[in-house]
């Protein structure tokens, strides 16, 4: 009788371990993992962010400058999304879509999208929100919203809210010193080193958020379930001045 | 089985187990070939036609190299195609649009809506490319293929920097662009030398055009002038009669 009891208990804390795993699924990625999502469509970037009136050249280059970052925020927003199993339509190819595409960006991610699923094949859109840019003397701060919608339902699949920093430490002529991989960007992209401080911190951030998403359906065959967030739904990123990513901040 | 092939537990030799693991590894990463991301992102922030060449000529080279080490990025196939459809290449276009959808099925529907807005009149052909590898070989210059296609505008004024490059003035599908050339020193020379004759002559007609404008003036100015003396002669003449119609007048009133 012991025995049997013994027997009982061992399955009871079985079944509790078991269907505790599966909570924390169903909490984080239930509609993901319920949906499974083939194929991601990035909309047009939402850029909030604000821009200087342009009274002399350094203005004009500042403009410019938040205008690359914006872009290069946009384009490495594909290739995580892609490395997971998912099938992300181009730059080109969506900018055609985007031209056929008569509501605004705001009514886009509010209003019913299911003819991107029955016309285009679309299972799911990522929505990238960014909010505003900050910068000190050795610092550089980006905002950035991820919105991942699903087309067929209108649910939202996943949301985050970024908060990302990038901090140098000063040179002898106390400005700003570069980090290798900064200049490297700098030169391959033939943009000045503020531009590649920018580009290169939406880029780790863009890694950063989407990396760790549950496998879409080209790798889901060779990937493990995800059981844990990525990463907190709220989160402050931080670049050190060593190149190390740091989270500093979790769930509010 | 090798000499030196030591089996595990289960019975397998462990180099295989090793090669094994590898793969699945492999697999797991998912390797693709990177996209031509700094070419992208000029295109993106300038939008010319010359940077538009310049990705779709990147593009190219990647697919090229993505497909012999099969690792083709999504998109990828579709990307040149909408490069070379909006170079005005829009069979070419339609082949690699084709290719993306025979290497990802799940794009069919948003690839028919391309074709749609870029290619209506291709709308229909959804062939798959016949030969993909010999398509392939022919990539790389369908993008300088282009650049043949455009026609220079009449009057075509070279600007060559101090890099050898020449900043040609073409008249593309939908505007007018500058598109940067890279010159040897013979082209170069003869390319001068064309622009000289062709100032030369410009200069030329633009004299023989003043010339022309001062003749037809000094032309105007003398037939204004005989103009000008034939009325006086003509009024002089009249003020002769209407004297001398007056003086009969009078002589008649005298004798009466």
């Amino acid at each position: 009788m012991r025995r049997y009891r013994t027997y009982i208990g061992i399955l009871l804390l079985v079944l509790a371990a078991a269907s505790c795993k599966s909570e924390k699924r169903l909490s984080y990625y239930n509609d993901l993992y319920r949906e499974q999502p083939a194929t991601i469509y990035i909309a047009p970037l939402a850029d909030m962010s604000m821009r200087r009136v342009v009274r002399t050249t350094e203005d004009s280059l500042f403009n410019q400058s938040l205008n690359t970052a914006a872009q290069q925020l946009y384009l490495t927003a594909a290739d995580p999304l892609v490395y997971r199993g998912y099938y992300v339509p181009g730059p080109l190819a969506s900018a055609q879509i985007a031209a056929t595409e008569h509501r605004s960006g705001k009514q886009l991610r509010n209003e019913d999208i299911s003819d991107y699923h029955s016309l285009l094949g679309i299972d799911a859109v990522l929505f990238i929100t960014l909010k505003e840019w900050r910068q000190t003397a050795n610092s550089w701060s980006v905002e950035v919203e991820y919105a991942l919608r699903s087309t067929e339902t209108g649910h939202e699949m996943l949301h985050v809210d970024a908060h990302a920093t990038k901090t140098l430490p000063f040179d002898f002529k106390a400005s700003p010193l570069p980090l290798p991989e900064d200049r490297a960007f700098s030169d391959r992209y033939g943009c000045d080193l503020e531009t590649a401080q920018r580009c290169r911190l939406v880029e780790i951030l863009n890694r950063y958020v989407l990396k760790d998403l549950p496998s879409g359906r080209r790798a889901r065959a060779t990937a493990t379930e995800q059981y844990e967030p990525a990463h907190p739904e709220y989160f402050t990123l931080k670049i050190n001045a060593d190149g190390t990513v740091q989270i500093s901040k979790t769930d509010q | 089985m090798g000499n030196n092939g030591k089996r595990t537990r289960s019975g397998l030799p462990a180099g295989l187990c090793v090669a094994a693991a590898f793969l699945v590894v492999a697999a797991c990463s998912g390797r693709y070939a990177g996209m031509p991301r700094a070419e992208l992102l000029a295109y993106q922030t300038q939008h010319t036609y010359g940077s538009l060449h310049t990705l779709a000529a990147e593009l190219s080279r990647s697919i090229q190299s993505a497909v012999k080490a099969d690792t083709l990025h999504p998109g990828m196939y579709a990307d040149y195609g909408v490069a070379l459809a909006l170079m005005g290449q829009k069979e070419a276009a339609c082949r690699m649009l084709n290719a993306e959808v025979a290497a990802f099925p799940e794009s069919r529907a948003m690839v028919q809506r391309i074709k749609q807005r870029l290619m209506p009149d291709l709308l229909g052909d959804t062939l798959r490319p016949s030969n993909p590898k010999a398509d392939l070989d022919r990539v790389e210059t369908l993008a300088y293929d282009s650049l043949t296609a455009l026609r220079p505008l009449p009057y075509v004024a070279p600007v060559i920097d101090s890099t050898d490059t020449l900043w040609l003035q073409m008249q593309t599908p939908v505007d007018s662009v500058q598109l940067p050339i890279r010159l040897t020193a013979t082209q170069k020379r003869e390319l001068l030398e064309q622009a000289q004759a062709q100032e030369a002559q410009r200069k030329q007609a633009v004299q023989d055009s003043i010339a022309a404008a001062k003749r037809a003036k000094v032309k105007a100015r003398e037939q204004a002038k005989s103009d000008r003396a034939k009325a006086k002669k003509e009024q002089e003449k009249a003020r002769k009669a209407a004297k001398k119609e007056k003086e009969k007048q009078r002589k008649q009133d005298k004798k009466r």
